[in-house]
Parts: C-alpha cells; structure tokens; sequence
C-alpha cells in the first residue's frame, strides 16, 4: 500500500508540475490510519497530505460531483468500484472526460473504516473483518476508465455465488418479503446517508427534496420510508455501479444492496446482456434510459 | 419582548379572512381577525405571524393592525403556501400564531425624523411603522419615504403612495421603478441610488429599509456613504422559519434567530454577525 | 449510602415500570439504544457496563417524528382537533453524563429565551433521569474537554457501579428521592467505594475555540475540512443534543395533521427560501454553520457548547469527518493573520 500511496502522490505531483491537472481527488492522511479520508488537493503542495492505504474505501468518484460545475482539470485516484462511478458520471453527462486524469489503482479489497472504528467504540457489538463486506462479492477490482494504472491485476474476489442473497428473498413468500423489507425500512432514520453517497444519485435537486409538490412525506414512518426506498430503487435499476458504498455506510444497518443486487439482476435479466458502469462508450446509456419498441413489459 | 402568553406557542388560532385585496398582480393583502370579531393578540409595527393553511405555515410580517379591528398581511405569491393563499376568498378561515420578533424600535425613534427606504413587497412590513408614525404624528419629525419596485405595476399599496401619504404633514415621498415605462414620469432607477442622489441629511434621522436581500445590502452601503452612523442604520432580515419561537434552528445567522432575536437589527448589531445575510 | 446490587436490577426495572415507560440501555442486533423495558423488548441483552449506546436517549424527549394537532378543513372550515403533548410517566435508566448535558441542551433550547415549548415540556416534566457515572472513558470520548464531568451525569439519581457488591444509589434531586422511595424495598445500606477515574484516552483542547471562532467565519479552514463530508444527516440524527426541526403536514382529504420531524443542517433544503434562494447553497456553508452551531454559536447563546464531547458522529461519519480533528485544526490556525 505503501508503494501504491508514493506513486499516486509522484504522479500527481507530475501532473501539477506540467500544468495538467488544477486539482487532484484521493485521500488524506490521518491519525489513525481508519481516519483516512476523502481529499481535494488544489496544489502541488498540498500533496504532503495525501495518502493510500487499506481504508482507502469512499468512492472518490462521488466527489467529481463538487466540482462539476466548474472548469478545473482534475485529476483522480479511483478503485475498481470507483472507476465504474466515473462512467456513471460520463454517461449521466455530469463531468467531461476530456477534465479527467484518471489513475487507476488495481485494487486488492479495501477494510471497512467505520467496522474499525465501531468496533473499538464501546456502543456497538461488531468487529473488524479482513476485507470489507462490499470488497468481498467485487466482480470489478480492475479500473475499468484510467489514464495510468498502478499494481498488478487483481482477480475478482467472488466468495460463493453472486446473487446468492437476491435468490433467496426472490424463494420468499410474498408476505414473507413484505415482512422482511418492511422491518428493514421500519429502521431508517431517513438520514439519506445512501442518497449522498451515492455516485448515481447525481441529481441536482433529489425529488425528495423537492417542495413544490413535495412527492414524499417527512415522517419517518414505515410508508414513507418505503416510498423514499422504493423510488430510489428505481432510479438504480440500471445505473447502480455497485460501488457497495450505500449499505456500508448506512447508520443503521439497511442492507440496501438486496435491492441493487436485484437490479442489476433484473437489468441484465430484461435487458441484457447488461451490467452497468464497465466501460464507455461515447453515446452510450445505462439500460433503462434506452427505449425501444420491442423493449419487455411482461413485468409490469 | 413578547406579549405572547399562549401556552402552546405551535399551535395556531383560527382567524377568518374579512378582506382581501389585490395590491399589485402577485401581492395581495389579506384582513384577518378572530372568528367573529377581536384580535387573538397584539402586534406591533416589524412583528410576524406565522400564517397557515393545511398546505403549510409561513412568517409574514404584519402590515398593520387596525385597532381591535384586524391585523392585514400582504403577501406576495413565490411559493406553495403563498400560491394557495392567493387562490382564496373572502370568509376563509387561517390558522395565525404570533407574535413573533422584536419589532420595529418605535420608542427609541421618537422625536427622530424618519427616513423609510423599501424595495418591492419591502414595503409591506416597513407599512406598519410608516403608518404608526402617521397615527402618533407628534411623537415623530419630519418623514420621508423612498420605494422604488421593478416596474409601476408592482408598487404596493398605490393609494396610499399617491394620494394618501404625500397630503400627510412634513411628508415626502418619492418613488422609482427600475425600467423605463410608457406612462411613467416619475424617478426611473434602482433605490440605492436614488438614496443617494436624493442625499437627505443624516442629522437627527432614524433611517429603516426593508427590501429584497440585494438592495438591502446597496442601501445601507448608500446609508453609510451619506454620513449616517451605525445606530442610525435599521434594516430587517430574512432567513427561513418554520417554529418562530427559536427553537427549530434554521433561521440563524450567527448565534442570532432571526424569528426571535430579529428580525430588525440596526448595523451596529449586524456588524457583530457573520457575512451570512 | 443506599446500594443497588446487580442482582436486583431487572426486578427494580419491572417495578419501575409498572409505574412509568422506563428506556433502558440494550443491545440490539449490530446496534444499541434505549428501549423501553416491556415484553418486546426487555428480552435484549442489558447494556449497562457499556461505554454508552449508539443510539442516544434523545427521542424519548423529542422524537423523530412528533405528532403536534389535529387539523381539519371543510370548505372554508379550518378547525385544529386534539393537540398531542404527552405528559405520560418515563424513566430513562442508565444515562451517560454526556448523554445528560445533551439533554440540557434540550431544555435551555427548549423550555428557555423567551418561549416554552409546550411538547416538550409535557415530556420532561414527566421524565426521570437515572444516570450512570463513567469511570472510563473509550477512544472516541472527549466529554471533560467539553466540560461535561463524566462520573457526574446531570440526573435525578446517579448509579456508580463499583463493582461486584452493586451499584451506589445516589439521589440527587427531589424527582430522584420520589422515585427512589417507590423502590426502596431493592435498595439496601451499605458502604461502598466508588471506582478510580481513568484517563481520557483522546486529548482534546476546546478551551478558548468558541472566542477564537468568531474571527474565523471566513477562514479558508471551512472548504478544507469540509471537503470530505458528502451533507448526509447521519451525524445530526445521531447527534445526542442536535435539535433542529420541521414542521409538516399530513393530510388525507380534509383532514389531517401537523407534525415536527428532525431536521438537519446538512440538508440544502433546509434553508432554501420558498422565492428560490439560499443563504447557504453549498455543503461548505452547510458544513461550517452544523460546527460553528456546536461550536461557537450556541456557547454565544447558552454559555457552553453544544457538543458533549460523546464521539457519535465520529463513529457514524460515512467519510472520516471527525469534530475532534477540527477542534485541534481550528486551534492551529495562526489567528494572528489578517484574512
């Protein structure tokens, strides 16, 4: 990791030196190494701060979204994961490639910051894992967009069968699935942690937030919490990158990527072969933005 | 700093609306009092109201209270409860709560010559102290009003700018719009600068400006370049507010409630807050 | 001194709870909170040797969502049905000194300046607080910073738990003497010996930063720190003492009723005016006013801050924000420097 951290920063520091990049997205450094977080280095000099390490796990790709409407050249260290965000970004049209230098990192699956940190916090009973929960189903540790790449390729980590979760609520009952989302969405405190962090929720004003008409109630009751869940389920279905970043950092435990698992399924099942975020293509559009005439509706 | 004794200061009385009257195309007044007659409470000159239909509650400052008679609020139509409030009629019945702020400083500004400076619906809550002087004309000096809006149509309270005020004893008003029109002969022009250009005297004057945030900010830049003095300088804030009481937190600016502290400040005390407003 | 031993503790928790909803610390599969000691819920493991629990006592005084009145309109009707203060009996057992000055806060926001609120005081003047003095304090702790005395919580009785031989009653108000005689059949006499205090594992230097904060509204120290935070609400929902609020309505047909649901500063909506603008249009303004508010602005208020040094946000931040951090940068910069 070490070596991964002083490339970034040299070649950042090359790309400041030339005149190619105005900022530069990746981490800081910081006490403890769990602290490490997201970063923007606006020069050369403040790359001192810059760091790399296992706890590495925010998608950096979200943070493209601070800048988007500006002109500055960026520069970006992005995972796998994160570099599937990036043409999310591209293809929602939210950020031109040619303002991207992009360093990919081949990624070896990131530690969870937030396990290690509740798991030393004394309120909650839960300890560190060897990889992180999202890291250990990671089809795409490999960055699929990059300008430079570091490390060696990585082989996917699949621990047992991908939609194995999904199949199992697919052999609920329906009052059984019911019953199982409707205790999971009775927890949410609707702080929309799983909006922000979301690099598909780029949206300028979410409909959530949206006050004329306002579409969604304020309560935090179990029906409106299933209707803000449920219409941003299907803002996802097929543009969910599975970056994981959702269900990591969801202070209460939600396991939301049941859903987007789901529909990355259906999506591929519907209309595919289809898996969002691997590649772009300039033009291209994520699944559900296409239509056609002989488009299936026996869903409906 | 308030003559609110209500024991649940969230939850509304139910007025009806005796009047409404059409000010300019998107600000209408509308005359509220209790069910049948009276007042549920007392506001002074720069106090609000949390005014309210099931849709939603807003803090609208009042633009008078007429004796025991009725309270009038003009409101002007940019959001969801303001564009339900002007599809209503005559006999409605509004949830009101209030009164809110610390009002206009109508006891430390007597004996003062009075300068009013208001931009757009500005007019609306500056109306109440305007008024007030006019009622206690003794207690006030000489009084001069500049109001300037984007165009002519959007001038409120038309009447009482033409006809009414300027017949009212050692009174002035002057008035601009921002555009050239037709018909118009007046000032054309934004209101800090006629501020300037008319230059009056900061000697013995309490000057009071409302408006939208911009020309506020113009202003008391005028104010100042004119020779008045921090103290001399009143303007009133706006942030939004949804309790009133300074409890739910948003309407901050520094350590300041807008709705509690606020929402008239003089620039002195507006110096002591951050560059937020 | 009056004694609790550990042995008794449930059956003083059902007694109490024939009298009153009592909220106790429990664990709850990968979380903690406080729930209420009934036959739903007191099956949970009993959290009371925890550090403290994830989920602070804060919504039993101000729930998440509070139902305010009734409304009702009909033609040109308007009518306001039943308001819902609810003055029901509650005990909140096993209270954290942080958890306690977080309700303070509660009450000088609440009940203090001018208006009382009425929902919240029907609340709390029906609470009783039963703390539980801290004798060692965890990683992310920082209370004493915050001038919160840990093995001192701000509650009607206080438990110090001096080990095997029990807890140490101690009464400290005359809600707290009340409650303590309906129980006294499990309190016995004994001399025990409260345990030694621990040091604070974290270190932090709050003293002089709420003076210094008010040369720094425009520091550049805001967009830096405030570069990692993506403006969710988790640490303001988890936040013991953040108070902020809504007011909303629910209606079905004409009738309905309004509510108040937690807000929180983080949100872009929550200051954007209904004509379109906002005073604080992005995250960095929104990031600067949620810690200058805890900071700064409610000492200018209250007289202290309104963090209470209990770490949550910092567990619960998605992207590594942590307030003691920007405690110790805010006290780095040079203020000697003209901005």
């Amino acid at each position: 990791m070490k070596a991964i951290s002083d490339k970034i920063k040299s070649i950042a520091a090359g790309l400041f030196d030339a005149g190619k990049i105005d900022v530069f997205i990746g981490w800081e450094e910081n006490h403890p190494d769990y602290a490490i977080r997201p970063y923007i280095a606006r020069s050369k000099a403040d790359l001192e701060h810059m760091a790399f390490n296992q706890y590495a796990i925010h998608n950096s790709s979200t943070y493209l979204l601070k800048l988007r409407d500006g002109q500055e050249r960026i520069g970006i260290v992005v995972k796998g994961c994160d570099s599937r965000g990036i043409v999310r970004l591209l293809e929602d049209r939210q950020i031109q490639r040619e303002r991207l230098y992009i360093i990919g990192v081949c990624c070896p699956g990131m530690k969870d910051p937030l396990l290690a940190i509740k798991a030393q916090s004394g309120l909650v009973d839960v300890k560190e894992e060897e990889l992180a929960v999202k890291c250990q189903n990671c089809l795409v540790p490999n960055p699929v967009i990059y300008d430079e790449l570091i490390g060696e390729k990585q082989p996917p980590h699949m621990s047992g069968e991908r939609f194995a979760k999904v199949k199992a609520i697919e052999n609920m009952s329906y009052d059984e699935r019911y019953q199982f989302f409707e205790k999971e969405f009775a927890k949410c405190i609707r702080c929309y942690a799983c909006r922000q962090a979301c690099i598909a929720c780029d949206c300028r004003t979410c409909i959530y937030d949206e006050m004329r008409p306002q579409w969604v109630g304020r309560e935090t009751s179990t029906s409106d919490n299933m209707m803000y869940h449920l219409v941003k389920a299907l803002h996802m279905a097929g543009r969910c990158i599975e970056c994981g970043e959702c269900e990591r950092i969801c202070p209460v435990d939600i396991p939301l990527m049941l859903i987007n698992n789901k529909l990355a399924k259906d999506a591929n099942h519907f209309f595919g072969p289809y898996e969002a975020g691997m590649s772009y293509v300039e033009g291209q559009k994520p699944a559900l933005s296409v239509y056609r005439e002989d488009d299936p509706d026996d869903f409906i | 700093m308030s003559n609110c004794n209500c024991e649940q200061p969230l939850v509304p009385h139910i007025v009806e609306v005796i009047n409404i009257v059409e000010e300019t195309p998107d600000v209408k007044s509308f005359y509220v009092r209790n069910v049948g007659g009276g007042l549920p409470y007392q506001v002074m000159p720069g106090q609000c109201s949390m005014l309210s239909l099931p849709v939603g509650e807003g803090m609208f400052s009042c633009t008078w209270q007429e004796g025991q008679e009725y309270q009038q609020y003009a409101i002007k139509r940019v959001g969801l409860l303001t564009e339900e409030l002007h599809r209503i009629e005559v006999g409605q019945k509004l949830g009101l709560r209030g009164p809110y702020g610390n009002g206009f400083p109508v006891e430390a500004s007597k004996g003062k010559d009075m300068l009013f400076i208001a931009g757009g619906i500005g007019l609306a809550p500056l109306r109440s102290f305007i008024k007030y002087c006019f009622k206690n004309r003794a207690d006030y000096g000489k009084i001069t009003i500049i109001y300037g809006s984007r165009s002519y149509n959007d001038l409120c309270f038309k009447n009482e700018l033409f006809e009414e005020w300027p017949k009212e004893p050692d009174t002035e008003v002057y008035i601009t719009i921002d555009n050239p029109e037709e018909a118009w002969n007046g000032h054309v022009g934004f209101v800090p600068a006629y501020v300037e250009e008319l230059a009056p005297d900061p000697a013995g004057k309490v000057s009071v400006t409302c408006g939208p945030p911009i020309m506020i900010k113009f202003a008391l830049q005028s104010l100042q370049k004119l020779g008045f003095k921090d103290e001399q300088i009143i303007t009133t804030l706006e942030m939004r507010m949804k309790c009133g009481i300074g409890k739910c937190g948003r309407c901050n600016i520094g350590s300041q409630y807008i709705c509690l502290d606020g929402p008239v400040f003089d620039l002195t005390q507006l110096k002591q807050l951050p560059q937020e407003w | 001194m009056k004694v609790l031993s550990k042995d008794k503790v449930t059956a003083l928790l059902d007694k109490i709870a024939q009298q009153a909803a009592v909220f106790v610390p429990m664990a709850n599969e990968n979380g903690s909170g406080f729930y209420p000691w009934n036959d739903e819920h007191k099956t949970r493991p009993l959290l009371l040797n925890a550090l403290n629990v994830y989920t602070s006592p804060k919504y039993v005084l101000f729930p998440q969502t509070e139902r305010m009145y009734d409304l009702k309109q009909q033609g040109q009707d308007l009518s306001i049905g039943q308001t819902h203060e609810d003055g029901s009996k509650r005990v909140i057992f096993g209270v954290r000194a942080c958890d306690a000055r977080a309700i303070r806060c509660l009450d000088d926001v609440f009940l203090t300046r001018g208006f009382v609120d009425s929902f919240y005081q029907a609340r709390r003047d029906n609470v009783t607080l039963i703390g539980n003095a801290c004798y060692a304090p965890g990683v992310n702790c920082f209370c004493e910073a915050m001038g919160v005395a840990m093995t001192e919580p701000e509650t009607d009785i206080i438990l110090r738990d001096a080990g095997d031989e029990g807890y140490i009653w101690e009464v400290k108000t005359e809600p707290g003497e009340k409650l303590t005689q309906a129980v006294a059949e499990f309190l016995s006499d004994k001399e025990l010996k409260a345990p030694e205090a621990k040091a604070f594992q974290t270190q932090v230097d709050y003293a002089g930063v709420a003076e210094k904060l008010k040369g720094m509204f425009d520091d550049p120290i805001w967009e830096r720190m405030s570069q990692p935070c993506v403006n969710c609400g988790a640490c303001t929902y988890i936040c013991p003492s953040c108070h902020c609020f809504d007011i909303q309505v629910k209606m079905w047909g004409d009738q309905g009723y309004r509510f108040r649901c937690w807000d929180s500063c983080m949100y872009a909506e929550y200051t954007a005016e209904a004509g379109g603008g906002n005073p604080r249009p992005t995250g960095v303004e929104r990031f600067r006013n949620r810690f200058l508010h805890k900071l700064q602005f409610f000492n200018e208020r209250y007289g202290y801050a309104l963090c209470t040094g209990c770490g949550r946000c910092t567990i619960v931040c998605p992207t590594g924000v942590r307030i003691t951090d920007i405690i110790k940068e805010i006290k780095e910069v040079d203020s000697s420097v003209e901005l």
